[in-house]
């Protein structure tokens, strides 16, 4: 038998780097396993040609600036990981082609008729005039809304605080209030105009649910660190973080073995006690924390009956978020001579958040994130060249009627049907200048993942199974006490921000148990 | 604007908390049914491994064999992993007792691989350890263990031109023996000039299914002898004004090359003359570094040999090996099975920790990520140790 840890963490994604990371340097003797051969999961990098392509980081939510740094950025700087921060200071643009009988329309600077194009700065304050310089009279309900974001926000970190939470009510008087009710309730109270609203909802697509179901609290987060901490980006790529974490887990004494996929859990008096690596390998330990997807995890790592029944209950009581299909393009052109303006600009087939949502039910639906990485980061890639990937999503299997031999013309259709959305809406020409190109759908992210339809998301933050419930009963989710879960199914939902806090959260909550003898 | 907030009703908190455990309480306590068609295809496509076993052996030429692999359902093997035309197979052999892999494009047609068969197509090298080994020991009902299909050498319409000028020299022309069958099955959409440079009428691999080929109208095959001057035969080697004569005039075209490296040696000269843009030519992979000192970056002063101390999971071994040799070719010389598939440096399945030491990568190999630079990553099959090293180095797969 090979010797025995303090905790296994099974999987090295975002969630579990940040678990393995935290054990580590408290000095829990730790081992970090992971399937691929690289860690981080969707944080890494490709290359293909003479480009590296970043393969999901869009931008990362409150890295800050250097005088004062954001969670993510003072997370890695407790682990002390080495990561060279692009900062950037935009947040979107949004376009909305017109259809056919649109009323409200108007030609957008790139000359294509719109209903929609808001070019959004960073800041509550400046984010607010431009609101209402393109929907006059949203400024108050905007300022507003920001407003109650920041003391949300501020609830949202007592919550975590045991004993902070009593102070919450007094603290954060409509913490109660608010909680449970969507963004387009509260937005509605405060009366801003509904074209206004559908900008200020433009980021619903990166937790996975509309406006009728977004939780505002849970918006308030995502407003707090997109909108105002400032959005960032690691300089080679999110493999860059990703290995800065690897080499500290080594550095603390942690072991970490790749191409080493857990296979199964070993089950001793009805708690786990082992694992088995690549069928062959067993290595046990006192303790445990999953980054693999609990639905993939129950029916892969364990035997039925010997899975908690609540956990069987909550596999089939939750839906499976959003799953995302990209086009990463290496292009012979500069992003100058292509007409790219801006880094990240989302095109959707309606302005409403729930149409969109309505829309990505299919995989063929119009929406599309088109992003330009060198106009953050001037050597994205080779002189005289540009680097775009362009993403869109979708919901449940969107493959089911794909068979093996009509995969690559599949990827090929979706592909092509993204660049055209892009082409249209900003009338710029990308298909003649393609260098390089990869494209990755559900089945990809399958492969790579190892989750249900490839969802980086983990579970659908839905009404009944939002961020606060989902915070305060996270003890009584776990399987049992010394196996803990991490990752984008955990309470905060997708991000890496989200995903790295769960591991950190689900390491901090272990190394507790150990000391104290559990 | 505060008051406003007061409208929104305090009446959802409660309920929450209580409404999602009941909920929970409310489900059936059993796993879901069957996997998404996604995960299904992701395991379809991506196998582990393949355990195959072979049905026929094709004698090509003096030095040459395909094989016909088919699923071996006793070890688990029912249906082949689908594939695009132009991707390779790494094929897993134990040679005097060395854990050895090489990588050989899959010469057959996709169609082929849904009735469950493969065709792989070996030259032997001389003094090859997998060429010899295959073609003196491969024979009908044999095991074989291969990986997946990998690589990227295919053809894709939103990148590549319509019209592409495939070349090929000795085994190179198997990738393209696959493109062919695709193009002419509709699998492929693409014009396909085929010219393939051999050194004799007899040399020639494929020739009669390259002649049916040609009838079919579909796919255009142009022979190239270097050593012979025979009717109906271009002569010399494959250069610039021969791919003139056979590129379109006023259309955009692709150049594809497989061959041995001192084919691309030679071609990269003749294609610069062609002024195309870098998207419409495309290589396959290189292949096995040979002779790093022959290189002009290459350092003095390097010892004959040193010691590698490398660590798969729990295991720590010390063992030495020529500076001539690519740390993996080191790692498998001493009986230690490493992670490996195309062995030319591009795929970044070896990718491995260098805690200590300083290899040499030769420029045409090289396409680490940025960020394994800063922090000591290494492909360890187109890596030669220059001093002692300590490496951590993924279980092989
Ligand atoms: C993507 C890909 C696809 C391939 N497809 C095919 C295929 O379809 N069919 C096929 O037959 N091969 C193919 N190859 C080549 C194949 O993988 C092996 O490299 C080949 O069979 C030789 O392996 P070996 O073990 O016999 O020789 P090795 O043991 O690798 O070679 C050892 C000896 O060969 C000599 N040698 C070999 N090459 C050179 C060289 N270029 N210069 C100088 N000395 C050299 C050296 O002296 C050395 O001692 C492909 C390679 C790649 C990367
Ligand atoms: S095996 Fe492909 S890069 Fe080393």
């Amino acid at each position: 038998m090979s010797k025995k840890y303090d905790v296994i963490v099974i999987g090295a994604g975002n969630g579990g780097l940040g678990a393995a990371v935290t054990c580590a340097k408290a000095g829990l003797k730790t081992l970090l396993l992971e399937k691929h051969n690289l860690p981080g999961g969707s944080a890494s990098s490709f290359v293909r040609g003479r480009f590296e392509f970043e393969p999901s980081l869009h931008e990362l939510a409150g890295v800050g600036n250097p005088e004062d740094p954001g969670a993510i950025d003072q997370m890695f700087r407790r682990f002390g990981a080495d990561v060279d921060w692009i900062r950037h200071a935009s947040t979107f643009r949004l376009v909305v082609p017109a259809k056919e009988g649109d009323k409200d329309t108007f030609i957008s600077e790139d000359g294509v008729e719109v209903t929609v194009d808001a070019r959004m700065p960073a800041g509550f304050e400046p984010f607010a005039k431009k609101l209402e310089e393109l929907v006059p009279g949203s400024y108050d309900s905007c300022m507003a809304a920001f407003d109650l974001a920041t003391r949300m926000y501020s609830a949202l970190d007592k919550l975590e605080k045991p004993l902070e939470i009593p102070s919450i009510l007094k603290d954060v008087p409509d913490f109660m209030r608010i909680t449970g009710h969507t963004i387009n309730e509260v937005l509605d109270a405060l009366g801003m105009p509904k074209k206004a609203q559908d900008i200020f909802n433009t980021y619903w697509c990166y937790m996975g649910v509309p406006g009728s179901i977004f939780d505002y609290l849970y918006y308030s987060l995502v407003l707090h660190s997109y909108v105002k901490a400032g959005t960032g980006i690691p300089t080679l790529r999110s493999h860059e973080m990703s290995l800065a974490v690897d080499k500290k887990i080594r550095d603390y004494g942690g072991d970490i073995w790749y191409n080493s996929e857990v296979t199964k859990v070993i089950m001793k008096n009805g708690k786990p006690a082992g694992v088995v690596v690549n069928g062959e390998k067993e290595v046990y330990a006192s303790h445990f924390i999953c980054n693999s997807h609990p639905n993939i995890t129950w029916s892969e790592l364990f035997e039925e009956k010997e899975v908690p029944k609540k956990q069987l209950k909550m596999l089939n009581a939750r839906k499976v978020a959003c799953t995302l299909t990209t086009v990463y393009l290496g292009m012979n052109k500069t992003k100058e001579e292509l007409g790219f303006k801006d880094y990240s600009v989302f095109i959707a087939p309606d302005s409403d958040s729930d149409k969109q949502f309505e829309d990505c039910q299919n995989l063929f639906n119009g929406f599309c994130i088109i992003n330009c990485l060198n106009e953050i980061n001037s050597n994205a890639s080779p002189e005289g060249t540009s680097q775009l990937f362009l993403t869109t999503m979708s919901f449940g299997d969107v493959m089911k009627d794909v068979r093996p031999q009509d995969y690559k013309k599949f990827k090929n259709k979706i592909a092509e049907h993204m660049i055209n959305v892009c082409e249209k809406a900003l009338n710029i020409s990308i298909k003649p200048y393609i260098e390089e190109i990869e494209i990755a759908v559900p089945a990809t992210f399958c492969r790579y993942l190892n989750t249900p339809y490839g969802t980086p998301y983990g579970y659908m933050l839905e009404k009944w199974d939002s961020i606060i419930p989902r915070t305060i009963q996270y003890i009584q989710d776990q399987p049992f006490d010394n196996f803990l879960f991490c990752g984008a199914s955990q309470e905060r939902g997708d991000g890496y921000g989200c995903a790295y806090y769960s591991g950190e959260k689900a390491a901090t909550l272990t190394i507790k148990a150990i000391k104290e003898g559990k | 604007m505060a008051s406003k907030i007061k409208s929104v009703k305090t009446n959802k908190f409660i309920p929450l908390l209580s409404g999602r455990q009941k909920k929970f309480e409310g489900e059936m306590a059993r796993l879901p049914e069957m996997p998404d068609q996604a995960f299904v295809l992701a395991k379809a496509l991506h196998p582990k491994k393949q355990f195959l076993k072979v049905a026929e052996v094709i004698e090509r030429a003096e030095d040459c064999k395909s094989f016909v692999l088919v699923p071996d359902e006793e070890k688990g093997t029912k249906s082949l992993a689908y594939f695009g035309a132009g991707k390779y197979l790494t094929v897993f052999e134990e040679v005097e007792g060395m854990k050895i892999t090489r990588a050989y494009s899959i010469s057959s047609k996709p169609k082929d691989s849904l009735e469950g068969r493969y065709m792989l197509t070996i030259k032997r090298v001389d003094g090859g350890l997998m060429s010899n080994y295959i073609l003196d020991t491969w024979e009908v009902g044999r095991s074989v263990t291969v990986s997946a299909p990998e690589g990227h050498f295919e053809y894709q319409p939103l990148r590549d031109a319509k019209n592409v000028i495939c070349l090929a020299g000795g085994s190179g022309i198997t990738p393209f023996i696959s493109m062919a069958g695709a193009v002419i099955d509709g699998d492929e959409d693409f014009n396909m000039t085929l010219i393939y440079g051999s050194r004799n009428r007899e040399n020639i691999l494929f020739y009669d299914e390259l002649e049916e080929i040609n009838k079919n109208g579909k796919v255009n095959v142009v022979h190239v002898l270097s050593d012979d001057d025979a009717e109906g035969f271009e002569k010399g080697f494959i250069t610039a004004e021969l791919i003139k004569k056979y590129a379109p005039d006023n259309e955009p075209y692709s150049i594809f090359i497989c061959g041995p490296q001192a084919m691309y040696e030679f071609l990269d000269k003749e294609i610069a003359k062609l002024g195309l843009p870098k998207k419409y030519v495309r290589h396959e992979m290189f292949g096995e570094f040979r002779n790093p000192a022959s290189q002009a970056d290459y350092p003095s002063d390097v010892p004959e040999t040193v010691s590698i101390t490398v660590t798969i999971q729990d295991e720590t071994t010390t063992v030495t090996g020529s500076t001539n040799d690519t740390v993996l070719q080191i790692l498998e010389k001493n009986g230690i099975a490493a992670p490996a598939r195309c062995r030319s440096g591009e795929c970044g399945f070896c990718h491995s920790h260098l805690l200590e030491g300083k290899v040499y990568v030769p420029k045409a190999l090289e396409y680490r990520r940025l960020a394994d630079f800063k922090f000591g990553c290494i492909h360890p099959c187109c890596s030669f140790p220059l001093t002692d090293l300590v490496i951590n180095v993924p279980v092989a797969k």
